[in-house]
Formats: structure tokens, C-alpha cells, sequence
């Protein structure tokens, strides 16, 4: 199977998350238009390594996979480094790993949030630390940050999961201004609810409220919210920058 | 080139200055070396010595000559 249109041919993507949910979707959607995917992943398994090579097959591109734990900056550092030095460029980074959390403060251990922050806030600021240094150097470059609806809008539940896709928001605004200068724009997209292992996690009442309160009245598809970032990755979004998109279905 | 005519060249051509005032400059001294100009200065000095300074030695690059001590902990010989 090969696409029509590989619009990212010749390109260098990191993409962390890779594993599951959107992030295995943004993996087969990198690969199908042709870029050349770094697969950063917490840990490796005989199933992502049968999805790479399966994509590899079927797309002509190049996978390589790398593993850290989002929430050990040393650990981001050293990968991200040795994987950095092996390629001559690097032209998109989509901060994607992420893990959820719900349940109202009251019954939220402070340890938890410090937890969710770890992953979701400031393993994407490590990442972004070190990749971004490779872009300034090249004065180019795109970043893509995985943040959510929950981050937007304020909802009982959220003071880990929602308030760590708030500050990622946030940020992607202000790493938008600093980055400017160097020709490298940075996005962010908002998800509602997607068809993923995150959402079936969910208590069943409160996913079906989220469902019936959006306009089109269902799930995304994963590949629904990889469109949005390969839009954002394009020359087509050559002008958009520190922008959060919402990619809900209407919520 | 030897390894201080690098870091000179660096100097000169990020910041815009001349080779005979280098040894008295520190950060923020002069209007180029604010805070956009000094990570242009990082990720050139980068590139120049093939090196990926971690985000400490970065934040203490506080001057000309403080950077010729953190460049040696990267293996450049001075």
C-alpha cells in the first residue's frame, strides 16, 4: 500500500507516545506520508514492534524506535541525544505521551497530580528542551503538543489530568513567541473524546454525558486528531502559529 | 582553526562584536547578549563543536570566559 500524496517526504519526526491510542495513529499516518518517524515509546513490545514493521512494509519509510519514561528527564535527555545525533535534521516534534487521571481533588493524592504533571507538563518541556535546540540551530522547525479539551475547559475531575493539558496549552503560546525568531512555529490540538484505551477508561456515565453534550454525538477516531496535526506538521499551516485547536466534534 | 579561533568566530559573528572586547564580556553587558541572542550563541557554539550543552551549563554561560571553562567539560581543548 503506498500513498498518493507523501507530504512529508524527507522529513524527521519524533513522536512520543507511539504505542497507542493517537499516538499509534499519528505513527501510521507519519509513515504514510512518507516521513522518516523516531517512535519514542515508555517500553517496547513484540506488538509495536510487529506495528513497525508492518508500516515500514507497507508505507516504504523509515521507523526507528526509541524508549524512555516521559517522566524521567535524565532518561528524555539521554535518548533524545543519541537518536538526535544520528540524523542530519530533525523537522517535527509531536509531544503526544500523555497519561489521564480523574477524580475530584478531594480525592486526589497531591502525589498523583505531581504524577500526571510529570508526564503530561513537564516531560514535554524536556523533550522540547532538547529537540528544540536542534531546530534553532537549523532556524527551522514544527512542534505539535497533544493537549485536550479537558485542558480548556474547566470540568469537575480535572485538577490533575485537566490543569497538566492547561499548562501544556499555555505553554505552546509562549514557546510559540521564544521560537518565532527561529522560524519554527509551535501548535497545540485540544482532543474531546477519542476512541482510545484512555477513554474506555473512563466511568461509563461520564463518557456517554461527554458524548451526548458534543454536537456530533460521538467518539473521534484517532485518526481524526492525526489529520489535525498533519495539518499543522504542512506548509499548509505555514502561517499558523501558537495556536490550541479543538478537535472535538463540537463540544 | 584551532578551538579559540572557533569560539571567536562564534562570538564575533552571533553577537556582532569585535575579537579585542571578548575577554571582558558577560551576558546581558551588551544588547546583543540578551536572552534571544545567548541561546543563538548556545546552539551555534553547538553546532560549531558538535557538542549538546545540558540545560545547566547553559543557564551559567554567564560570560566569555565562563564558557571557555563549561566547553572544556565537553572535550574541547583550549
Amino acid at each position: 500500500m503506498a500513498s498518493n500524496s507523501r507530504r512529508l517526504e524527507g522529513k524527521v519526526a519524533i513522536i512520543t507516545g507511539c504505542n497507542r491510542g493517537i499516538g499509534a495513529s499519528l505513527l501510521a499516518s507519519f509513515a504514510a506520508q512518507g516521513a522518516t518517524v523516531i517512535a519514542a515509546a515508555r517500553r517496547n513490545s513484540p506488538e509495536f514492534q510487529q506495528r513497525i514493521a508492518a508500516l515500514t512494509h507497507d508505507f516504504n519509510c523509515a521507523i526507528k524506535p526509541i524508549f524512555f519514561d516521559a517522566a524521567d528527564e535524565s532518561a528524555v535527555k539521554e535518548a533524545l541525544r543519541a537518536v538526535l545525533a544520528e540524523v542530519p535534521h530533525i523537522d517535527i516534534l509531536v509531544n503526544n505521551a500523555g497519561i489521564a487521571h480523574g477524580g475530584l481533588l478531594s480525592m486526589t493524592p497531591l502525589s498523583r497530580v505531581r504524577e500526571v504533571f510529570q508526564v503530561n507538563y513537564f516531560g514535554p518541556l524536556a523533550v522540547t528542551q532538547v529537540v528544540s535546540r536542534k531546530m534553532i540551530r537549523q532556524r527551522s522547525g514544527v512542534i505539535v503538543n497533544v493537549s485536550s479539551v479537558a485542558g480548556l475547559d474547566p470540568n469537575p475531575g480535572n485538577c490533575a489530568y485537566g490543569a497538566s493539558k492547561a499548562a501544556l496549552a499555555y505553554v505552546t503560546g509562549v514557546l510559540a513567541k521564544e521560537l518565532a525568531e527561529y522560524n519554527i512555529r509551535v501548535n497545540a490540538v485540544a482532543p474531546g473524546l477519542v476512541s482510545t484505551q484512555m477513554a474506555d477508561a473512563m466511568e461509563f456515565d461520564a463518557r456517554e454525558q461527554m458524548v451526548a453534550s458534543s454536537a456530533m454525538k460521538r467518539l473521534g477516531d484517532p485518526s481524526e486528531i492525526a489529520d489535525a496535526v498533519l495539518y499543522l506538521c504542512s506548509e499548509k499551516a505555514s502561517f499558523v502559529s501558537g495556536q490550541v485547536i479543538r478537535v472535538d466534534g463540537g463540544m | 582553526m584551532t578551538a579559540i579561533t572557533k569560539y571567536h568566530e562564534v562570538f564575533c559573528k552571533v553577537l556582532g562584536v569585535s575579537e579585542d572586547v571578548l575577554p571582558m564580556l558577560v551576558y546581558q553587558s551588551i544588547e546583543s547578549w540578551d536572552s534571544v541572542g545567548h541561546m543563538a550563541l548556545m546552539a551555534s557554539l553547538e553546532e560549531m563543536f558538535e557538542i549538546a550543552f545540558d540545560t545547566d551549563d547553559i543557564i551559567d554561560f554567564s560570560s566569555y570566559s565562563k564558557g571557555l571553562e563549561i566547553l572544556k567539560k565537553y572535550g574541547v581543548q583550549f
